[in-house]
């Protein structure tokens, strides 16, 4: 599968968040975009507020796929895939139970990373390299149901892989 | 500018984290179980960098390169934000994404990670409406108020 060593892959992104306060001014973090979103079709003030109101936000979103896109057609896989390893060893192969599941998660990161104010970007990385308190608690969170649920999931389903 | 440049850098972003392999599935569940801890090493070797970097800028640089203040602080201490963390942590895990990695993957042609970035966009609405209804109801005269609601 390739990729880059955990040294190079850390490094790249810690380097990436310093020139991004440096040059912009602005702090990583990717949670705020989806607000800035829903703030395109809803009139809610709650997204029209700043963080979310901020237009950059918009742009920053659209930059992943993209980064994703070059390095996977770089990387000689850009294949069109809706197989997602060892997901189908826990819950199958059916596409609804996938696409299901995936919302589900998804509607649950999307809640939790607004009720905690900042996701695995704004509070793990960024928020951590502050040492701020806020960031070390929801950190904690992160990785305590992550550790927990998977556990949980493997014990339950029994997965191999 | 800033919008090209936050283009441009949401571009570096999702490079890296692919590279990372924190786009990987399996990669985000072996660190889960303590089977692979590559990605504990990324996210260290991450925090540790932007902290040296970030602590240089604050010192050396009086504002961005593009113009306006550098505004990189520490988010406030709120109430709730272990549960919070812990709802998040299990559609981390449930999903094998976060908000980041999710649109990486799209980029990668992961097709299934269109329905994950649609629940996180939908969990993100869903939050504004409850708080700006929860925001409403605070400023109306002692509504009955479920016991439930108000601890929240």
């Amino acid at each position: 599968m390739g990729g880059w060593p955990f040294w190079l892959s850390g490094f790249a992104i810690g380097l990436l968040v310093v020139l991004f306060a440096w040059i912009a001014g602005k702090a990583f973090g990717v949670s705020s975009s989806y607000g800035s979103v829903c703030g395109v079709v809803s009139k809610n003030s709650f997204f029209k507020n700043k963080p979310f109101g901020e237009r950059w936000r918009l742009w920053f979103l659209l930059g992943f796929p993209l980064g994703g896109l070059l390095s996977a057609a770089l990387a000689g896989r850009l294949h069109p895939t809706l197989r997602i390893g060892g997901f189908e060893t826990l819950f199958g192969e059916s596409l609804v139970v996938k696409g299901v599941v995936l919302v589900a998660g998804g509607f649950l990161i999307g809640y939790g990373a607004r009720w905690a104010n900042g996701c695995t970007s704004g509070h793990s990385i960024t928020g951590l390299a502050q040492g701020s308190r806020s960031s070390l608690v929801a950190t904690l969170g992160f990785f305590a149901a992550g550790v927990v649920v998977t556990q949980l999931l493997f014990l339950v389903l029994g997965g191999t892989a | 500018m800033m919008n090209l440049a936050a283009l441009l850098f949401g571009c570096g972003f999702g490079f890296a984290l692919s590279r990372a392999r924190a786009t990987d599935y399996d990669t985000i569940l072996a660190m889960f179980r303590f089977r692979d801890l590559h990605l504990m090493g990324v996210i260290g070797v991450a925090i540790t960098t932007a902290a040296i970097g970030l602590a240089i800028v604050r010192r050396r640089a009086r504002h961005a390169v593009l113009g306006g203040a550098i505004d990189v602080q520490p988010k406030p201490v709120q109430p709730g934000l272990f549960p919070a963390g812990l709802v998040f942590g299990t559609g981390w895990a449930l999903s094998g994404g976060c908000p980041g990695t999710v649109l990486a993957q799209i980029g990668e042609l992961k097709l299934y990670a269109i329905c994950t970035a649609a629940g996180i966009l939908a969990g993100t609405y869903a939050f504004g409406i409850h708080r700006s209804r929860r925001a409403a109801t605070r400023t109306q005269p002692a509504p009955p108020a479920h016991p439930s609601h108000a601890t929240l």
